[in-house]
C-alpha cells in the first residue's frame, strides 16, 4: 500500500507524525520505505537520526533519482545506520525500515514525462518490495503533490491502493487551509480529476489527521485559571464545529495526535523508551500514533462516509 | 588490440551484475508466455527448456558505450564498446536480468569507427592499458557518477520487462529484489575454472569473483551467476519470511495464510545447476560445502513444512472440542 502524506502549510506535523507511523509499523513487523518528497527542505534523515548517513549519500537522493541523475535513488537502513541509542537495537521481528533521502541541494521541479516515467517506476518498484511505502510530500500544492496525483493516475498503478493523509494543526487558519488544500478549486481532489482519477474514489482515498491538538483536559492545563478552561473548550468545540462545516469532520478524520511537548522542541520518532523508561513523551501520544498506525491499512476507516 | 574486425579480440577479465526478483504476475507464465515476455529482439529467438525445470532465456541485446570504467583507485580509463544484456525466467516465476561485458588487456588509443565495435558484441576496449585490479574492484564495489553503470542497464532491463503488458502487475507476496555483482579473471585454457569468493552484503548486494579459463564464454559465467544469485534470492526471501514476528509468533489459520505463498510459489524452485554450463556446475560444490546452499534450503522447507504440520494436527482438535 501506498501512504502520500500531505499538508497545506509547513509545521503541521506532517514530516514527523508520518515517520512515526512507518516506525510503528515496521515495529509491528511490516517492510517500511520512507520517501522524502520534502524537496526544498528535506527532514526525514533527522527524525530518524541517520545525518551521517545521509551525508553518505549525498547527491544520490531521490531528487537525483527524478532528474535522472542516478540510476537509482540511495537508501538507508534504518536499523543499521541510526544514531539513536534505542533504534539501534530493534526487537526482533520486526519488519525492515528503509529511508529514502531527498537531497539538500534539491529544490522543486515541473514533472516531465521522463521523471514522471522514474516516478512510477519507482514507486511499483517499492510497491513489490515493501508492505508499506509511506512518502512525505512537500507542503501546499507542490510539484511533489502534482507528481503524486500524476503517476497514481497512470494506468500501471490502477490497482495499487494509494491513501492520502493530509495533516493540519487543529486552529482555524489551518483547519480552512487543509480543507482548501483537499477540496479547493486547484485542490488534490480536482487536480486529481483532471489527471484521469476518478473524483469519488480519489476523494474516499483521503483522510485528515489531526496533529498537535491540545485536549482542554489535560494535565497540561490544570494550572489554567477556570476563565481560561471555559474558553479553550469553547474554542475547541467551535474547532469541531468549523472543521465540518469544511467538510473534514469526524468521519473523514483518521486519527488526533496529541500535544506532545517532546515534539513541540524536537522532530523525533518517539519510542517506547521515552515513554515507559525516560518518561520524557506522554503514553497518549505513543498510543494515538499506534492507533493511527493500525488505521492505515484497516479497511473499516476507509469505507464510503 | 590489432585484432582484425569478426575476430574476437582476447579478453582478461569479464564482469557482470544480476538482479533478481519475482515476477509482478498473480500467476506463474507458462512457456509460451515466457517466450512472448523475453522477445527482446525480433530477429532471434527465446530459448525456452521445460525439463527439468521450465528455464526461458532471451536473446541479447547490445548497449553502446563510450565512458570511464569503474576503478577502486581513481584511475581514469575511458572504454569504448558494447555492454551484452540478457533475461532469463525461470519457472514462469521468478525473473533475472544480467548487464555483462567483456574486456581486453589493451586497446587502441582512439576510438574507431561503431561498426568495428558492433562486430563484438559484449566487449568493452579500454584506451590503452587497462588497470585489471582496479577495474574489477571497482566493478564489485559498484560504478560511481560518470563511470559504465551494469546496475542501470541491467535495472533498466528488468524495468522494462516488468512494465510489459502481458503481466498484471500484482505480486502473490511482497519481496526484495538481490543484486549479484561479479567479476571473472580469465585464466589459461586447459586450467580449472574456480570460485574465489563469495560475499553476501547488505541492502541485497552480492559479490562473486571467479577464474575464468580462456575458452569458456563469458555468457556462461553469465549463466552461472544467475543460477547462483537465483538459489541465493530464494534463501533470503524464505529467511526473511520466517524471521518475521508475523510468523514467528503467531499460531493458527494465520501461520498457514503466510506461509501459503512460499508453497505455492517458491518451494518447487529449488534446482541448483540445472541450467549451467557443464564445465563450471562443479564451482556449485564449493557453495554446497561451505556455507551449504542445499542443506540450508532443505532446513528452511522442513520448518515450513513442520509449522503447517503442527496447524493440522491442531485443527481436528479444535474442531472435535468445539462440536
Amino acid at each position: 500500500m501506498l501512504i502520500f502524506a500531505a499538508s497545506d502549510k509547513g509545521g503541521t506535523g506532517r514530516s514527523v507524525t508520518s515517520a512515526n507511523l512507518a516506525y510503528h509499523r515496521a515495529l509491528a513487523g511490516d517492510d517500511v520505505c520512507y520517501l522524502d518528497f520534502d524537496f526544498g527542505s528535506p527532514t526525514a534523515a533527522a527524525v530518524f537520526d541517520v545525518a551521517d548517513a545521509r551525508q553518505a549519500t549525498e547527491d544520490r537522493g531521490l531528487h537525483a533519482y527524478l532528474t535522472g541523475e542516478v540510476s537509482e535513488p540511495a537508501r538507508i537502513d534504518v536499523w543499521s545506520e541510526t544514531e539513536h541509542q534505542v533504534l539501534r537495537y530493534p526487537p526482533p521481528g520486526c519488519g525492515r525500515l528503509v529511508l529514502m533521502p531527498g537531497d539538500v541541494s534539491g529544490g522543486e521541479f515541473a514533472t516531465s514525462d521522463d521523471n514522471l516515467r522514474r516516478c512510477v517506476d519507482l514507486l511499483m518498484t517499492l510497491y513489490y518490495e515493501f508492505d508499506l511505502v509511506v512518502v512525505d510530500l512537500s507542503a501546499g500544492r507542490s510539484y511533489a503533490v502534482d507528481m503524486a496525483l500524476e503517476a497514481t493516475a497512470q494506468p500501471e498503478m490502477r490497482d495499487v491502493t494509494a491513501r492520502w493523509l493530509v495533516f493540519h494543526r487543529w486552529t482555524r487558519q489551518h483547519v480552512a487551509a487543509a480543507a482548501s488544500l483537499v477540496f479547493g478549486k486547484r485542490g488534490i481532489v480536482a487536480g486529481g480529476a483532471d489527471r484521469g482519477h476518478d473524483e469519488a474514489a480519489l476523494r474516499n482515498s483521503i483522510r485528515f489527521v489531526r496533529a498537535a491538538v491540545p485536549d482542554p483536559e489535560s494535565p497540561l492545563w490544570s494550572q489554567v485559571s477556570p476563565t481560561q478552561s471555559a474558553w479553550m473548550r469553547k474554542a475547541d468545540g467551535d474547532l469541531k464545529q468549523l472543521a465540518s462545516t469544511h467538510g473534514i469532520g469526524y468521519s473523514q478524520v483518521l486519527g488526533s495526535v496529541p500535544l506532545e511537548p517532546v515534539l513541540q522542541w524536537r522532530e523525533q520518532l518517539i519510542t517506547d523508551e521515552d515513554v515507559l523508561d525516560s518518561q520524557i513523551a506522554n503514553e497518549a501520544t505513543w498510543e494515538a500514533l499506534r492507533q493511527l498506525s493500525v488505521r492505515l491499512t484497516d479497511d473499516k476507516y476507509w469505507e464510503e462516509a | 588490440m590489432t585484432a582484425a574486425p569478426g575476430q574476437p579480440a582476447r579478453s582478461v577479465l569479464a564482469c557482470g551484475e544480476v538482479r533478481t526478483c519475482l515476477l509482478p504476475s498473480v500467476q506463474a507464465l507458462d512457456a509460451r508466455a515466457a517466450a512472448q515476455l523475453l522477445r527482446l529482439r525480433a530477429d532471434e529467438h527465446v530459448r525456452v527448456s521445460e525439463r527439468p525445470s521450465m528455464y526461458a532465456l532471451s536473446p541479447e541485446i547490445l548497449t553502446g558505450v563510450d565512458c570511464r570504467l569503474p576503478a577502486s583507485n581513481g584511475t581514469k580509463v575511458r572504454g569504448v564498446g558494447t555492454v551484452a544484456a540478457r533475461a532469463v525466467l525461470t519457472e514462469g516465476r521468478l525473473l533475472q536480468s544480467t548487464a555483462y561485458f567483456s574486456l581486453p588487456a589493451t586497446g587502441p588509443d582512439m576510438r574507431r569507427p561503431w561498426g568495428q565495435y558492433l562486430v563484438r558484441p559484449g566487449l568493452v576496449e579500454p584506451f590503452g592499458k587497462l588497470p585489471q585490479q582496479a577495474t574489477a574492484d571497482g566493478v564489485l564495489r559498484g560504478a560511481g557518477r560518470g563511470e559504465l553503470d551494469l546496475g542501470m542497464i541491467s535495472e533498466g532491463l528488468l524495468a522494462q520487462l516488468r512494465r510489459h503488458a502481458l503481466l498484471d502487475r500484482r505480486v502473490p507476496f511482497k519481496s526484495s529484489p538481490t543484486r549479484l555483482r561479479w567479476v571473472a579473471r580469465r585464466v589459461p585454457a586447459g586450467e580449472r575454472a574456480s570460485l574465489a569468493n563469495f560475499t553476501v552484503a547488505e541492502g541485497g548486494l552480492r559479490t562473486m569473483e571467479l577464474r575464468l579459463p580462456e575458452g569458456i564464454p563469458a555468457a556462461s559465467a553469465a549463466g552461472l551467476c544467475e543460477d547462483l544469485a537465483l538459489h541465493d534470492w530464494l534463501l533470503t526471501t524464505v529467511q526473511h519470511m520466517l524471521d518475521n514476528n508475523r510468523i514467528g509468533a503467531i499460531d493458527g489459520p494465520s501461520v498457514v495464510e503466510a506461509l501459503h505463498p512460499v508453497v505455492v510459489h517458491l518451494l518447487h524452485l529449488w534446482m541448483p545447476r540445472a541450467h549451467v554450463d557443464p564445465a563450471l556446475s562443479h564451482l556449485w560444490d564449493v557453495l554446497e560445502d561451505k556455507p551449504g546452499f542445499s542443506r540450508q534450503w532443505e532446513n528452511l522447507s522442513r520448518r515450513i513444512r513442520d509449522r503447517l504440520a503442527l496447524q493440522a494436527v491442531a485443527m481436528p482438535h479444535q474442531a472435535l472440542s468445539t462440536s
